[in-house]
Order: C-alpha cells, then structure tokens, then sequence
C-alpha cells in the first residue's frame, strides 16, 4: 500500500471516527422532579426541591385549568383544552413535545416546569457519582442555565399580558425568586419520597396518594379537580416546612432541627399523618395534603370500577369531609383562627360545580345548502361548529344539529336523505341524517376540507382538501376515501355541470411563481365518471378563487376572482389601484374570460359567492367585503365578450373598470359579510348568509329586492371580538372599499404571493404574506421586525402604507387586534399531541437539536436550529441576519418566523422566494448562515424536514 | 451532458447503430420458412409500424414506452410524446411547451389519478396532470438524485430509482424516503431500473443485484450472485446471472431480471439464467426487460428484442433488423435450435433497443431510432400445434395456424 493510501485511509478513519462520535447521540430521558429530589431535598441541600415545590413552576401545568388560560389560549390562536395544547404545554410543562420512550415512569407532566425543563433530560446525569463533578454531568447531558434560557418561555406574550396586565417580568427579581443554591458544603443522601412496599398482608386500608387520584380526577370534564388542589395551600403543605418561617414557627414550639422531618409538623402538613396510615409506594410525602387527608386511605375504593358507585367507594373507605375533618388540623393552627365557612368554599372541588360560564358562541353561517325538494335551507355555521336549519317556507331556524369544528360547507346526497358537512378545524366530513336531523358518523379527510358536494349518483362525495391541495374522493355508501387527487394551491369551492360530467374546482391561492412575476391561478376540472383530472384551466393575473357556479346551459362557468397588483407599490391607482375584484367565466371548451366588478369609485371587494337562477339570465355575486349582492344581467355579459376581440379579452376587460355598469344590473344590500348563496329550484327566491350578523337576506328575484332576513339565533351582543372579527371583514377601511384584511387572509391565513408595499421604488424589500394564526405572541411583527406589538403593525402605519384612508379609530384598531390574536390555529398535521414521532421525524429531531455536524465540528449557537427557533413557538423574537438579503433588500436583519404549521404557509423567507422547504438550504443557504446545513446528506436534510413539519 | 452519462456506458454499440439504421413505414410479414412439422410454436409479430420524428416523435432516442388504454406515452431523449393509436397522431411537449426536462428515461401512469409520472435523466422527476407539469428535484423536494432510471407506482408512493439510491414520495402525505446503503441492502447505490407488483417493489441496482422490498412489512431482501463471479457465471442456476441488473419486473409471482451480462427467472425458489449464446436472447446486453406473464418475457438489447415466447419449452422469438436490407427478421428458436425464420418488411426500426411495453395483445418497442408497434391480432399465449396451411388464415385466429406468421 502506498503512502497516499495510508494517508487516506487514515483520514478517512479519522473522520469515520469523529463522525461516529458526534453521532453517537445519548439518548437521556426525561425523570421528574422526584428523581432529583431524591438528593436534592431536605436541609442538608438547602431544601432544593421543596423550594421549587414553592414556586409557580410547579403549579405551572395546573394553572392551564385556570379560565384565565383559556382566556389566554384563545388568545394565542389555541383551539384546544390548554392543557391538551403543545403550545401552552410547551412553556407550562417539561417534556411537552417528548415521546413516551423519552420519558421515564417517574416523569409527570403534571409535575409543571419542572428541574429538567431547565437541566435537560436526567437520566444520564442523574447518578450521585456523575453529579458530584460538574465537568461530568455536563457531558452528560446536564445544562447549565442562564438568564437567557429563561427568555424562551419569558417573553413578554400579548395573550397572557392581555389577560393578566401584569407588568413585564423583572428577570432579576424573577431569577432570585427561583434560585435554589445548595449549601456550600452540600451533602447528600438518598430519601425516598415514596412509601416503602406495604406488607402485602396489611388489612388496613392505604394511602395511595395523590397521582393515583390524578388519573382519573382531571381535565375538563372532572372540572380539572387534581390541578384545582394542586393549585390551593393543601399541595405545599410539606414543602412550607422548609421555609425559613416554617423553621421559625417549629422553634417556637420547642422542635428542632427540620419541621419536615419533625412527626408534630408532618401530623397535619402531609396526608399520611407522619406515618401513622400506611401508604403504597405510588403515595409521596411531598404531595403535602392530598386527597386522601379527608377522603381517607383510597386503596380499596380508587379503583374505577368502584368509584363509579358512590355508595360502593363509600363502603369502601371513601369518605365524605366535613367539617370535623378539617378542624384537627386548622383550629388554631399556628395561633391562626379558622372560619370553616370561609375556608371551605375555597378547596370545593366537584367536578360540576365550576363549569366555566358559556362563551358567546355565534353562529357564522359561511356557506348553505338547499335540499333537494327546496324545502329546507343547511347553514354550515364556522363559530357554533353547527349546522342550522331553516324552514324555507316560514323562514324560520327550525334545528340546529352540532357537528364538527368550524364546519365550511354543507351539501345534500341527491335523494335529500342525508346531509354532508366539512369541519375545516377537525379535519372530518360530518354526515346528517335529514329526517331525524342528527349526527350520523364523521370521516376523516385530508387537512382543512372546504368545499364538499356528491355526484349526480350521490355514489362518490368530493371533498376539497384545502390546506393540503388535494381532493378526496370518498364512496358515499360507506364514507371510505379512494383517492385523492391533486388539486392547486387551496381548492375551495366546487360546481357540478349541469350534465353531471364535470367538476370544476377554484383554488384559492395561486399557483408559486417565480420570483417577482405575476399570479396565475387554476381552475381544476375533475372528470366525475373516471374520478381523475381532465384539464387544468389557467387564470392569468388572478388569485383568490373562491365561489364557483355552473350555468344551467352547461356552457360555461361563472367564478369569482381577484387580480392582485402585488409586484408594484401600492400606490399605482391605474387599472384600479392594488386589488380588484370580479368574475372569471370558464367556458365549457376550456377558455377563461375575466371581468371585473369594480367600477371606478365602488370596488366590490372579497367576491365570495356566485350563484345562477334556473333559467340562467341572472347570476348573484356576493361581495363580502361591502355587504352586497351584484346582480349579473348573463346575457348582455356573454354577448360583451363574444362581441370582443381576442386581444381585448385577454388584456383590455380583465382590467377595465367601466365595463361592470354594462352587465351588473342591481346592486343588492345585505347584512354583515354576504358569503354563500343559493336560488331556489323555482327561480323565486334567493338566499344569502351574512357569516357575521348571524342571519340570512332573502332576496325576492322577481322584484330584485331584499325581501326581509332569517335569524340564526345567534347572540344579539356584538362583543369586542366580534366588531373587530366585522371590521377585519370588512373593505370600509380601504381606499375605494377595494380589500379587506381578510382578503389577503383568507381563514385567517395567508394568500400566498409576496407584495412590494412601501413607495421605496419598484422591487425594493418585497415581503413575503404571513399568517395571522397564532399571530399575538410571535412579536415583533414585519418582516424586518421593526414593529413590536399588533396595535402599531395594524394602527396608522397599515393606513400609510397599506390602506390609504383614514386609519382605524381607537375602538376599531383595539378589536381588530383582539380578533388577529382570537384566529385559531390548526391542530398540526403532522404530529397531533401525544402521538410519536415517526422514524423520519425522529432522527429528524436529532438534527435539529445537533451540536456537531457530520464530520465532528462545533456548530456555533448561532448557527444552531434550536437557538433561534426554541419551542414551542420556534422563535427567539429576535432579527437575524442568515444571508439570504438580495440586492433590493434594505437589510439583511429579518424577524425570526415563527414555525408553527410552517408545511401550510408556502412561500418561504422573507420575500416568498424559496417556493419549498428544501429550498431554504438546498438553494439559499449557500454558506451555512442559516444554520449548518451544508455537510448534511439528502436524506438528512429530508428527516430534518420532517420534523419541522411537527411544529 | 447528463444523456452523455447513459450513453456512455454503451455508446459506441448504439452510435454505430445509429448511423446504419432507416426507416420504413408500416408494413406486413412477407415469408416465413415452412413450419417444421409437428413443432408447437409460438405467436409471431408480424405486424408493425414504426414511428419516428417525422411522424412527429420529438426525438428518435426511444427511452420509455407506457401504454395506456388508446394512448401511448413515449419518453425521448428530448421531449415527451403522446400517439393516439386510432388516428396516429402524436402530440408531443418539449422544455417550451412546460416539460421540465427534456430527457425522459422512465414513464409510469397511474390508472387511479389519471397522471403520468415521468423521470428525467438528470432533471428529477416530473408529473403530467392533465395539462400540468409539476416538478420535483434534489433542490425542490426530497428526491435523493436527479439523474433518475425508474418509476413505479405503489399504492399512493412513487417509487423513484437514481444513481444515488432510490426514493419513495407518497403522494398523499408528502413525505420522502430515501433508501441507499443507510437503510437498504445496497451494496452500490446506482439504482437502474424499479418495478412494483403485487405487494413488492423491485430495484435493479448496477452491482447490486436485485433488492426486494415487502411493502406490507418493510422488509428487504436482496438477490446476488451467488458464485460473486463478474466475469463469468460459475455455477449455473444459482441465482441471478450477474448483480449488474438493469431492470425487473415481477408478475404472476415470477421475478424477471434482466442485466447486463444475460438475464434471470424466479420462482420463488428456482432461477434460471439465460445467455444470447445458448437461447434466442440476441444480446447478453439488456437494457430493459418486461414480463409478460409467469411464463413470458421480453428484453431489449443492444442487438434486438428477445421474446421468451414459453419457459416451458425454452421457446424464443428473436426479433431483429437486416441493417442492409432494413427487412425485419423475427427467428423462432427452442434453447439454440432455430426452428423457424421469419421475414417481414420491418419489424423493428433499430436493433439497439431501449423498452419493450406490454399493451393487451400489442407490444412497444422503444430503440436508438424511434417506436414500433408490433401489433398482435390473434396473439395467443405461449404454443399451438402448425398445421397445414389454409388462406388468409393466419395469427389472428384462434384455429389452429398453418403458420405462425401472416401471410
């Protein structure tokens, strides 16, 4: 062998070494406070873990049964039980986003913030002979944590500052309230908190303590009775003995040393009484006062089986306190008098007795479905996740059947028998039995499905997956999915042709496009008999395809549309200004016309719906950013586009504003944000929902006048919440009326271009759209994160650059804010709460979590995944510069996105260039600044991608 | 460049073809050599037609052929191509017309969505969807590679073979797999050709043999060589002939493996192995192979298209092209003994051939000098009895023939 091949294989083993090194990645896991506090407890360390029990970590995952969380949680764009949420749980608890093999059986989530969310996990730390050196533990996994680690989970979040009006935390004051040194000369011993193993045959009844009680007694539906004690004085009654007052108070009664280890204080301050009632291993003395201090030794009744059965737990052992009980114990307690009357009410825990008090739940009917007879009007409700029914000929809500989370669109199997409904939060169609108006059963789908309708059969049911550009097609007989097809970008509304044949499709976001050219959207065509895509219609210049309609010809199709100038400033008032709005004819040979319904000084902002009369000479389009109906004379818009050129249908009407006068006969008012509409099969009537007041306009179609509006039953109070939810709907706030906040995001969300919004010249600092759901707690906002709360970022800033008219009033701009920060986000895809990570999304973590790249090197902190992207949020609040600043950018410091959802907000950075995940490395991290990338192999990159996804 | 790659390997045979071969338009069988008597033979294509570019094809390099119901998806060296088997119209797309590369090396059309996959030898991989492209590549997605050999369709994956190990995207959730040396038995990671039947995906990997794949368990299994010999095959039957495998297909639970140093069977616990010198394989090079049935099997080589007609009997029909005459030449043959001879007019328009498809009754053949279409009216399977000749009788019958060909 040569000396070169020497070299090179030494080299090569070298870096195999390292390699392996680097890889070789422990894998701790998380212990629990118990764990540690098994050395790190009682005086001779400073009573450590008591002094933690003390703080507000450890009641930090009981305070989420709090209603002030749920408060906060809706604030934080939470739709789940906060403490079912990884978001809430991701600062209120340790581990929260862990798996269950990462956690060992003495970890408890219930434990709060416990040692290891600030140490790291414990398990190859945790050993006496490992932590008595530093060096060691540290290598093994021990994290030493400073003012910063805190700031992750510190950081002042509008939601809780909105709730709370507490004032920004002092860090200092807050580290000096959780320190916990050990003395200077510590030591050690093991104390087992738990009880040792009972003789098995003790015929006494034993304590089981306090977790066991726990299992069962938690959540909502137990009123959340395990945190509510944990939250009272009776859970730290064992740890207040370690405070220097406790310590004080046992000296004035002649006992020495440590109340905690002193039988006359642990008679009243621990549920085993000192010892006098024997406990199972499960019990812990540091749960201070649990429940089975009055309800006595719950090993023969906590069984399930016979806890369902009051008087069989009685018989049991269970008893029921009363006042005597309490009495031994707190009659003069420390000279301190006792008022049972006052202290009871205080630590009452049945599990109906705090149902928390009704929210105002209104209605938003988004969309409506006649049944097939003409006989009863659905309404899918988006806030009431119900669906209401109507009696068309009293025109009166007659049910109202509650269905899955904010249902979107509803529809009838063709024989009127059964009713369909998406549930856009549940991922699910919902199926209704028509004539006994209940809840049959619900389907999972694909993610966020809107649009749903059968075919002329009712044999096959379509389903829009709207987040996820997909179609599913599921056999109706027993609601199984068969394919799935793709769509675009966000399919939204469907149409049958007359003939059964055809399903047209809009989508709503428009296509990716290359950087800085314009928008082209789709309409999708679904061969219904083969269940597959027979063409592909492109819309150039257009985005936010939403409602769809057939005309009873079959010949063409009416959608509605916008055309977003977003490669200018919007300051260009030509060709209507930035947004215009208006109807898209596909015609049945594939071509596609566009018009506008803006007229020169009235846009008809957010076009939502459109629908035709039977014999076909009128079509209704709902503008639900101006609360009106435009009625569309068919046949003189037809003969305006058969009477054109080529050249002027494809240039000169999809841009011209004085045209509409020609076609829109009547404009119609309606109510608060017209969404859905229906005609009746007799052509006499037509129906539309106003999503935010709650009712429906009944237009009289041979008059063409509003014939009066159906009520929903929705509240009558207009909350803060709601007025602001109206003026984000509503284009009173633009120039011309011409948008709406909601019209560039839609649910919510995003539509998907990037804009070049300030007068800086043309081209210059394009930002990417981003999502609003979530939005209050990622502050600041902008991209260049130059504005730190929602009020500046929506206050007279939105009017210079965005709006152009007079900005928000004081009332206005405090809504809106409150409605951004209400707009849920979606339960993740990728990874619902608690389940495990797949494979992929496991090695993925490690990725994201490294420390060393491939070949052995030190990743420095900043460049690092988890140094700006910590959970749960994944954002450190910070602008950074991670190199991806081009010519036109003023700076290269850019706000750090928050990665919630991330998969479903496309484009990425910060001017929308990176059309895919992978290429925010694989093309615009060429030098490894936004974070080390570059030594990772494909599949790497793949799994590390995956995990991201579960954010 | 990246069509260099391929050529490379085998470009001096397919050059050199290049240069001698024409092109003759549809014709018919003219002779055949009287049937030997009482000999079972097997059906004889006679029938062809040949496309080229100047029937429209965008390229006469012939890389991919899927035959979809009345249509006919060709993959070029440059460009994709649609024939319309009833009028013979072809449409075809290019780089300007949206395809985003414009070497195709593999096609796959999904019966359930309507799509055709495309692989692009050195761009990716593409689908058709009704008017759409979408493209994915190493930069865009998770593809491992972009200089990609095969496509096949398993349930809601596609399975993706390129020079740098496999991918698997499924379509529903998005999610890419990449399986190299990491987390496959692949002992080289240029992957050559994959396939997918009955709950089993195949990769030909170049000097890794075959890789099974169980899709209801994940699990792998390889096939070798099991005498480790590339030069020769040292124990005859042992396994398959060489681990430079190039492509595989699998039906009625029988694996065919086609590399290129001869070509394998399986059944499951037999293999057997053929090479050009002792059967009716014109070439031990194959580029790509396609199993009929258990029992019947076409590979197409640098020097024709090899029809195992029947396993059982080692029946072959060798289907070539006089480069002098351009007459086709179709040799009926029991293991070396040729037992008939058949000329046609044209067969094939290129002995260097690149694809064979299976098409109901019809086969495709993709060459270095465009498509035939060898169509099969009265195609039976495997032999019938030659009986005395009868007029206008011929292929398209079940009756017994008096010869296999038509006259």
């Amino acid at each position: 062998m040569s000396r070169t091949y020497v070299l090179l294989f030494i080299t090569v083993l070298t870096f195999s070494l390292m390699a392996v090194s680097a890889q070789e990645a422990i894998e701790p896991v998380y212990v629990g406070a118990r764990v540690c506090a098994t050395c790190h407890n009682g005086p001779e360390m400073g009573h450590q873990f008591s002094r933690w029990l003390m703080t507000k970590h450890a009641r930090a995952y009981a305070i989420l049964s709090e209603p002030d969380a749920e408060k906060i949680a809706e604030l934080s764009g939470v739709p789940q039980d906060p403490q079912e949420s990884t978001l809430c749980l991701g600062c209120h608890a340790t581990a929260a986003d862990a798996e269950e093999w990462e956690l060992d059986e003495t970890f408890r989530i219930e434990d709060g913030v416990q040692c290891e969310k600030c140490h790291g996990p414990g398990s190859e730390y945790m050993d006496a002979e490992v932590m008595k050196d530093r060096t060691a533990a540290v290598r093994a996994g021990l994290r030493i944590p400073t003012r910063e680690t805190c700031t992750v989970c510190h950081h002042e979040k509008g939601s809780h500052v909105a709730v709370h009006q507490l004032p920004k935390l002092d860090r200092e004051e807050a580290w000096k309230e959780i320190a916990h040194p050990a003395p200077e000369s510590p030591k050690w011993e093991e104390r087992l908190l738990s009880a040792p193993d009972p003789e098995p045959d003790s015929a006494r009844s034993r304590i089981v303590g306090v977790q066991v009680c726990g299992e069962c007694h938690t959540g909502k539906d137990k009123s959340y009775q395990y945190s509510r004690w944990k939250l009272t004085p009776h859970a730290r009654a064992y740890a207040v003995l370690a405070t220097p007052e406790a310590y004080e108070m046992a000296q004035a009664e002649g006992i020495e040393g440590s109340p905690q280890q002193a039988e006359q204080c642990l008679s009243c301050h621990t549920t085993n009484r000192a010892n006098q009632i024997p406990a199972m291993a499960s019990y812990s003395i540091d749960e201070g006062v649990g429940c089975e201090s009055c309800h006595g030794p719950g090993s023969e009744y906590s069984y399930e089986a016979i806890m369902i059965d009051r008087t069989s737990a009685e018989s049991a052992g269970l008893l029921q306190p009363t006042e005597a009980t309490c009495r031994p114990c707190h009659e003069n307690a420390h000279g301190k008098p006792f008022d049972y009357q006052v202290a009871w009410p205080e630590i009452l825990h049945s599990a109906e007795q705090t149902q928390i008090a009704e929210k105002i739940r209104y209605k938003t009917p988004l969309n409506l479905a006649l049944s097939p007879g003409g006989r009863e009007l659905y309404l899918a409700c988006e806030a009431s996740s119900s669906v209401v029914v109507v009696d068309v000929a009293t025109r009166k809500k007659v049910a109202e059947i509650q269905v899955g989370g904010q249902p979107h669109d509803v529809t009838f199997s063709p024989d009127g028998k059964l009713a369909y409904v998406s549930n856009r939060l549940d991922d699910t169609i919902s199926v209704l039995d028509v004539a006994s108006r209940t809840h049959l059963r619900t389907s999972a789908v694909g993610d966020e499905p809107h649009g749903v309708l059968t075919d002329r059969e009712g044999k096959h049911l379509f389903v829009l997956n709207t987040s996820e550009d997909s179609i599913s097609i599921l056999e109706t007989e027993n609601l199984t999915e068969i394919k799935r097809l793709s769509a675009s970008r966000n399919p939204w509304s469907l149409s049958l042709s007359p003939d059964g044949s055809t399903l047209l499709v809009t989508n709503t976001l428009a296509e990716l496009s290359a950087f800085r050219t314009p928008s082209v959207s789709e309409l999708t065509a679904i061969e219904v008999e083969r269940g597959i895509v027979k063409s592909r219609l492109r819309v150039p210049g257009s985005n936010l395809l939403q409602g769809v309609a057939w005309h009873p010809s079959g010949e063409f199709a009416f959608f509605t549309m916008n055309r977003t100038k977003n490669l200018v400033p919007m300051t260009r008032l030509m060709q209507g200004w930035t947004i215009t709005n208006g109807l898209g004819i596909a015609w049945a040979n594939g071509r596609v016309d566009q018009v506008l319904l803006d007229e020169p000084d009235q846009a008809f902002p957010d076009p939502a719906d459109v629908a035709f009369t039977p014999d076909g000479k009128l079509a209704l389009v709902s503008s639900s950013g101006s609360n009106r109906i435009a009625v569309v004379d068919v046949e003189r818009l037809i003969e305006i586009l058969r009477s054109a050129s080529d050249e002027e249908r494809e240039t000169l009407l999809p841009n011209h504003l004085g045209t509409p006068t020609e076609f829109v006969i009547k404009h119609l008012k309606t109510r608060h944000s017209p969404r859905g509409i229906v005609v009746t099969p007799d052509g006499s009537t037509a129906f539309v929902a106003n999503a935010l007041d709650d009712t429906v306009t009944v237009i009289d179609l041979a008059s063409l006048e509003t014939d009066g509006t159906i009520d929903l039953g929705g509240p009558k109070e207009v909350t803060q919440v709601r007025f602001g939810e109206q003026v984000f709907h509503s284009a009173n706030i633009a120039f011309h009326r011409q948008f709406s906040c909601h019209t560039c995001h839609p649910d919510g969300h995003v539509d998907g271009i990037t804009y070049d919004i300030e007068p800086d010249g043309v081209g210059v600092s394009p930002v990417d759209n981003r999502t609003l759901r979530g939005i209050l707690d990622t502050a600041p906002f902008k991209w260049e994160g130059t504005n730190p709360s929602l009020q500046r970022q929506c206050g007279p800033r939105l009017a210079v650059f965005f709006t152009r008219i007079d900005p928000f009033t004081p009332e206005e701009l405090a809504a809106i804010d409150l409605y951004i920060a209400t707009i849920p986000r979606p339960p993740n895809r990728y990874r619902p709460l608690g389940s495990p990570l797949s494979p992929a999304q496991r090695r993925g973590k490690v990725l994201f979590e490294r420390r060393f790249t491939n070949d052995g090197r030190l990743i420095p902190a900043e460049q690092q995944c988890q140094t700006c992207h910590p959970a749960p949020l994944y954002t450190n609040h910070q602008v950074v510069d991670v190199g991806t600043k081009m010519t036109y950018d003023r700076d290269g410091r850019f706000d750090v996105p928050h990665l919630n959802n991330i998969y479903d907000s496309a484009p990425y950075l910060h001017n929308g260039i990176a059309h895919t995940l992978e290429e925010i490395w694989t093309v615009y991290n060429p030098n490894d600044r936004h974070g080390v990338t570059n030594d990772m192999t494909k599949d790497q990159l793949n799994d590390l991608i995956e995990y991201i996804k579960t954010f | 460049m990246k069509v260099s790659l391929e050529f490379g390997f085998y470009g001096k045979s397919i050059i050199t073809s290049l240069l001698l071969g024409g092109l003759i338009s549809p014709v018919v069988a003219e002779e055949a050599s009287p049937d030997p008597a009482g000999i079972e033979l097997p059906y004889v294509y006679t029938n062809w037609k040949t496309f080229t570019t100047k029937d429209g094809l965008p390229n006469d390099h012939i890389f991919a052929v899927e035959a979809v119901g009345p249509e006919v998806w060709i993959g070029t060296e440059n460009g994709l191509a649609r024939l319309d088997k009833k009028t013979g119209e072809i449409q075809s797309w290019t780089e300007k017309d949206g395809l985003p590369w414009k070497v195709i090396s593999a096609l796959a059309y999904s019966e359930k969505t309507g799509e055709l996959w495309i692989g692009l030898f050195g761009g990716g991989l593409a689908r058709y969807s009704a008017g759409r492209f979408d493209h994915w590549h190493q930069l865009n997605s998770g593809l491992v590679n972009d200089v990609v050999y095969g496509i096949a369709l398993e349930n809601d994956n596609v399975w993706i073979a390129t020079t740098a190990g496999a991918s698997r995207y499924n379509t529903v959730t998005g999610e890419w797999a990449i399986f190299t040396e990491k987390n496959a038995p692949m002992e080289e990671i240029w992957n050559y050709g994959v396939s997918y039947n009955d709950g089993k995906v195949y990769l030909g990997v170049w000097g890794s043999g075959v890789l099974e794949y169980e899709v209801a368990t994940g699990n792998w299994k390889d096939y070798l060589d099991p005498d480790g010999e590339m030069e020769i095959d040292l124990y005859r039957d042992d396994g398959i002939v060489h681990v430079i495998t190039t492509g595989t297909s699998y039906i009625d639970g029988i694996l065919w493996v086609s590399t290129y140093f001869g070509a394998s069977r399986y059944d499951g616990r037999h293999w057997r192995g053929y090479f050009a010198h002792e059967c009716g394989l014109p070439s031990d090079f194959i580029n790509a192979i396609q199993g009929r049935s258990g029992t019947e099997a076409w590979f197409a080589t640098d020097k024709g298209v090899g029809a195992l007609a029947d396993f059982e009997t080692d029946t072959w029909v060798t289907y070539t092209r006089d480069t002098q005459t351009n007459e086709g030449l179709a040799i009926v043959s029991r293991g070396p003994e040729i037992l008939k001879e058949v000329r046609s007019g044209i067969n094939i328009p290129h002995n260097y051939t690149l694809w064979t498809e299976m098409d109901g009754n019809d086969v495709w053949i993709g060459t270095s000098k465009g498509l035939a279409w060898g169509i099969g009216e009265g195609y039976y399977r495997g032999l019938k009895a030659a009986t005395p000749a009868k007029a206008d009788s011929g292929p398209g019958t079940d009756e017994p023939n008096t010869t296999p060909v038509r006259r």
